[in-house]
């Protein structure tokens, strides 16, 4: 077991080293970023930017240090200046970027001269002094490029992870408190009337997606709810802007707990339905599978009463790969629900990491990405426990 | 001897011949296919929505891009006539008075090929990988497994908008071959390459994260039909790897890959619909089901028909390829099958 947990977080760390690496190229390979917009005002001549402007917008996104001494400034802090070695600085000479490109003869003062392709070289001496995260390895997420220009990364989550795992969370728990016992009811009574309409349902949620749910929830159960004098669901946002008087729960006044709540209702509700659509569908499948099983037959042979059997031995084994799925709610905790956030309007990560990727606010985006990642693999390993606490036989080495 | 020998070569040949007609393994599975009445239902109406598309530009009554800033034909209910033109606008109009069956049926035409590609690509690669990784196992196997464990253990939607994000600034980050940019602008039927090329990048992403799980299927159902006694009977009669591959191996693992198939061709509906919304997949002027709905959004309060007109065709299409796939597994697998 510890041999194999070793193992496992030592692949995950490669693993998480590897994304970041790929996944922060992409993100600086593109072409645009946030330059773009600036380069796109100077062609229309209404702002020329100045060289000095110029340089200072480069330096601020670290576009003029080459791709990897970037990387590594980012994943940990370095390099941040000459490299200090037994009191002494080396290699303060060595060019790790280029603020201008152009042809250019650079004079050494030993006489030498070297034809460059870049006008003013970034040394690393140059680096001495300038402000630097501490590194993501050392949990420092950097300042926001875009959002909110010059503020910590994990500030603007900070604001945004309750939301999304408020969402996520009171999703998921709905979901499962329905999604078992109605998966194994819909199995054990195969072909009766709740098992033709729970399937039926089942299978509407989970062809179609999210966003079809969520636009049909914002259009027939807010306004014309509202119009018909039932109680009804606040289109969108978290908070409403006065009271408002809604059937049965009274006047909720604005920016109280029962106004969070009932804003959010519609998006949890939209949500537990499509996740509970697939699951109620894997249950059933595999509580289906189990009952056909050896074992089953062995435990109605002996006399056990048939609650015993389904309870005891159906359901407890058909649950087991049913792990695989519950796992996955980890990292949607913090990665968020993108669609049904930007549906509904609501501040949570998902709409952030939407907003990064608009506005090029690449660390909010790396960041972001960075932690699903990390609770992706997270959520794999426990996964792998969960099986063996679940399934003596299956045994980790 | 001497009797075969007195009777004419034409009598042999049908004395020969069993006398019941043994079904072919095909004509099994299309017969039990059949009596699945949802499925077949499924298809014909896939059928009718394919054709549709396919006769695209020949019945759309007014052009693609077709639009009309006239305050009078913006938002015009479905049945109504051009204000400038008297044509009929069978759907009705959308904000900028652009006819919306027209853009409806191209939207089909775009948003079914890209599917069908995406998910054509990203089985193919799968069932590749996964075969050469369950059939030499080993050191491809392990390389494969690697490859497999990296992709699926990406979270998805977040990866797809970032990579969406990044490459559709730019769609000639990519390199592609004109060959497929040239059949993508033909069968989408665009008029500038650059459209074609956009919406190659899309499928790029959408079948570069779709091949995992296809792979990881082909590979278990690899790992079986190998050691089956038919593999090793053609290994004694002295077939090579290849012919193996081919003749024996992946014909008895694909009904699998076929069911997965379908219920992926739902799933590349559903991200590429994800991504149009969120405003980084296919964008306008391009009609897709996606985008279509996305724009009604805005507009859907005082229009409250608008956001239908695209789920329509997707809510069909989406439940069609799901029961296409229930359908096929009942029927490729007889011993999964209700009942």
């Amino acid at each position: 077991m510890v041999n194999f947990l070793v193992r496992r977080i030592a692949a995950m760390i490669v693993m998480l080293m590897i994304t970041t690496f790929v996944a922060y190229n992409l993100l600086n390979l593109a072409p645009g970023g946030p330059l773009a917009e600036l380069l796109q005002q100077q062609q229309n001549n209404t702002n020329r930017l100045d060289p000095g402007a110029y340089d200072r917008i480069m330096q601020r996104y670290e576009f003029d240090i080459y791709l990897m001494p970037r990387y590594t400034r980012w994943l940990i802090g370095w390099p941040n200046g000459p490299i200090n070695l037994f009191g002494q600085e080396m290699f303060g000479g060595t060019q790790v970027g280029c603020l201008r490109e152009g042809r250019t003869i650079l004079k050494y003062p030993d006489g030498r001269e070297v034809v460059s392709d870049c006008e003013s070289p970034v040394f690393l001496n140059d680096l001495k002094g300038r402000a630097v995260s501490n590194g993501i390895l050392r949990l420092d997420f950097g300042t926001s490029q875009g959002i909110l220009r010059g503020r910590p990364v994990s500030e603007l989550l900070n604001s945004r992870i309750g939301l999304t795992m408020l969402l996520q969370g009171l999703s998921s728990l709905i979901a499962l408190i329905i999604a078992v016992p109605l998966g194994v009811i819909t199995a054990v009574r195969q072909y009766s009337k709740l098992d033709y309409v729970t399937t039926a349902i089942a299978f509407l949620g989970s062809s179609l997606p999210t966003l079809f749910w969520g636009l049909m929830g914002l259009m027939f159960l807010t306004q014309p709810l509202k119009e018909a004098g039932l109680p009804y669901f606040p289109p969108g946002t978290l908070s409403s802007n006065f009271a408002e008087t809604v059937p049965i729960l009274g006047t909720i006044k604005p920016e109280s707990p029962l106004d969070y709540l009932w804003h959010v209702a519609l998006p949890v509700s939209i949500l537990a339905f499509v996740s509970l659509s697939g699951w109620i569908r894997f249950i059933r499948a595999s509580v289906l599978e189990v009952l056909k099983q050896d074992y089953v037959r062995t435990a109605r042979a002996k006399g056990l009463t048939e609650r015993l059997v389904i309870v005891k031995h159906a359901v407890r084994n058909a649950l087991i790969p049913f792990i695989t799925l519950v796992v996955t709610i980890l990292p949607g905790l913090v990665s968020g629900a993108i669609i049904t956030e930007q549906i509904f309007s609501l501040p949570g990560v998902g709409n952030l990491l939407v907003g990064a990727i608009y506005g090029a606010d690449y660390s909010v985006a790396m960041a972001i990405l960075l932690i699903s990642v990390f609770l992706t693999l997270i959520a794999y390993i426990l996964a792998d426990i969960l099986y063996t606490v679940a399934d003596p036989r299956i045994r980790l080495r | 001897m001497a009797l075969t020998a007195n009777i004419p070569p034409k009598r042999a040949e049908k004395a020969l011949k069993p006398l019941a007609r043994s079904d072919s393994q095909w004509s099994l599975v299309m017969r039990r296919f059949r009596r699945h009445k949802l499925a077949m239902i499924s298809l014909g109406v896939l059928l009718v929505i394919l054709a549709t598309s396919l006769v695209a530009k020949q019945i759309a009554p007014f052009a693609r891009d077709y639009l009309n800033v006239d305050p009078a034909a913006k938002f015009l209910l479905p049945f109504s006539r051009d204000p400038v033109s008297g044509d009929m606008h069978w759907l009705g109009t959308n904000h900028i008075g652009q006819d919306l069956f027209t853009r409806l049926i191209y939207a089909s035409r775009i948003s079914l090929t890209t599917a069908f590609l995406a998910t054509t690509i990203g089985t193919f690669i799968g069932v590749v990988l996964g075969t050469l990784a369950g059939f030499f196992r080993g050191f491809i196997d392990s390389v494969v497994q690697r490859v497999i464990d990296f992709f699926s253990n990406l979270p998805n939607l977040p990866i797809l908008l970032i990579l969406a994000g990044v490459l559709s600034s730019d769609p000639k980050i990519i390199p592609m071959p004109d060959w497929l940019i040239k059949l993508i602008q033909n069968i989408m039927l665009f008029e500038q390459e650059r459209e074609a090329r956009v919406v190659a990048v899309i499928i790029f992403i959408l079948s570069l994260l779709g091949w995992t799980g296809v792979a990881r299927l082909m590979r278990a159902q690899v790992l079986q039909v190998r050691e089956r006694e038919f593999v090793e009977g053609a290994r004694a009669l002295g077939a090579n790897s290849l012919s193996i591959i081919f003749r024996h191996v992946v014909p008895n693992a694909f009904p699998p890959v076929i069911v997965a198939y379908t219920l992926g061709l739902a799933g590349s509906l559903t991200a590429e619909t994800g991504l149009s919304f969120l405003g980084i997949g296919i964008q306008n002027p391009i009609p897709t089901w996606g985008n279509m709905l996305a724009f009604t959004q805005s507009y859907m309060w005082a229009h409250p028909w608008l956001p239908l007109i695209p789920s329509f065709p997707m809510f069909l299409c989406s439940v069609a390829f799901n029961f296409i796939g229930d359908g096929l597994r009942d029927a490729l697998d007889p011993r999964q099958a209700k009942g």
